[in-house]
């Protein structure tokens, strides 16, 4: 199974509309990426608090808002626009987890994720990352279930490997080891 | 040249922010310090977007739409002047400047033994205590084991153990499973950070009486 026409279609249509939004601030534009994300966004919220319309929509407003915002600074070359409104939305998740003390702590996420900005990013560097976005996207879809539902739970739920262990009733260390397979096979990591 | 890093299965946590943040934080903080985890990071993320792509798309009502719609207009969050609220030449990495914005030596250092010495920085939900620790150079820290998890990243100077030496950047990962007796290395001192999940237990026979007074400090 390889990449659908339609999907290669689809990325290059949501980076466009992201420059046009960037550069002319075009609301057109901004709509055809809300009706892409924003009903995602409501879905990925829910994976992590089934039955909270309320969060969701708060989420999915406050993601799309940045969206708008922050158009200048995405980087098409480093990334598709999935993967950077996914690095928003997880980015808003842990914000909110923080505001509503379950998180109680003083530590602000802002800075933790915030990538070392390159100043001429390397030309190999963004072939490697186009190379890495197209295998996960066919792998995703090849992986053994009991290593995607792993994998599932800590990206969408944001489960961790104690709470996945627990909940699917396995060992820690074999929640552990499905991971390090699935990331074995989808060949994510650079070599050591 | 970094020489340890996180475990694969944690970068992935890491990328998909499903890590307390007392662990996130040790996490991030070595990816300043080392290329190769912040690339593996980025393409992480792509895995975290591929998933978020694949999601049954949830139904989105008009009020919503209208709502941001109707923000659009107003002022960007980028036309926002930031000013930075510490010396851009610092030493310290950026995510560890909201508790250390002058300098290692400007914390609130305590002395644990002739040896040691900590600084707290903030304990997390999990009971998970985020600290600093100073350590003499050719000194050493009794043989422990740990009741918890414990991440640390060196900044500076270094340290060795039965497993390995480590240097600044290093991220090292120790579990209850493993005993082991740090020391500082000889030439230098050596600050790292520190996050441990549970107090960590001596098992030194003339150490042992510690125990009771580390748990207390624990809590603290």
């Amino acid at each position: 199974m390889t990449n659908t026409e339609s999907d290669i279609e689809t990325r290059a249509v949501l980076k466009d509309c992201m420059a046009k939004v960037a550069q002319q601030r075009d609301k057109q534009a901004f709509a055809q990426l809300f009706d892409h994300f924003a009903p995602l966004l409501r879905a990925y919220s829910l994976a992590h608090e089934p039955g909270s319309a309320l969060v969701a929509d708060e989420l999915a407003q406050e993601v799309m808002i940045k969206v708008w915002n922050k158009a200048h600074t995405y980087k098409p070359q480093v990334a598709a626009v999935n993967t950077w409104v996914f690095t928003l939305a997880r980015n808003c998740r842990i914000d909110y987890l923080r505001r509503n003390g379950r998180y109680c702590t003083d530590i602000d996420p802002t800075e933790l994720f915030n990538d070392i900005e390159d100043d001429q990013p390397d030309p190999f560097q963004a072939i490697q990352q186009r190379r890495a976005e197209s295998r996960v996207q066919d792998g995703l879809k090849q992986l053994p279930t009991e290593q995607s539902q792993v994998l599932a739970k800590v990206y969408l739920e944001g489960k961790s490997h104690q709470e996945a262990a627990q909940e699917l009733g396995l060992p820690l260390g074999t929640v552990k080891s499905r991971v390090r397979r699935a990331l074995h096979k989808l060949e994510i990591l650079v070599k050591r | 040249m970094v020489e340890h890093h996180p475990a694969p299965e944690l970068l992935a946590a890491f990328s998909a922010g499903s890590l307390p943040l007392g662990h996130a934080l040790c996490v991030g903080v070595h990816t300043e310090y080392c290329n190769e985890c912040q690339v593996n990071v980025q393409r992480l993320n792509k895995l975290g977007g591929q998933f978020f792509e694949d999601l049954q798309p949830a139904s989105i009502s008009e009020n919503l739409r209208d709502s941001v719609f109707s923000m659009l207009d107003d002022t960007p969050e980028s036309e926002q002047i930031i000013v930075p609220t510490t010396k851009q030449n610092s030493d310290i990495p950026r995510s560890l400047r909201q508790f250390i914005p002058e300098s290692y030596d400007a914390l609130p250092w305590e002395r644990v033994t002739p040896s040691i010495e900590t600084a707290k920085l903030c304990v997390d939900t999990n009971g998970a205590r985020v600290e600093m620790l100073r350590i003499k150079p050719g000194g050493n820290i009794a043989t422990h084991t740990h009741t918890g998890d414990e991440f640390t990243m060196v900044l500076e100077g270094g340290f060795s153990d039965e497993s390995g030496i480590y240097l600044a950047g290093d991220f090292v990962f120790k579990d209850g499973k493993h005993k082991h007796r740090p020391m500082a290395t000889k030439d230098a001192r050596c600050i790292c950070l520190s996050v441990t999940d549970a107090p960590i237990a001596f098992t030194g026979f003339f150490t042992r009486w510690l125990n009771p007074l580390l748990k207390k400090g624990h809590m603290r």
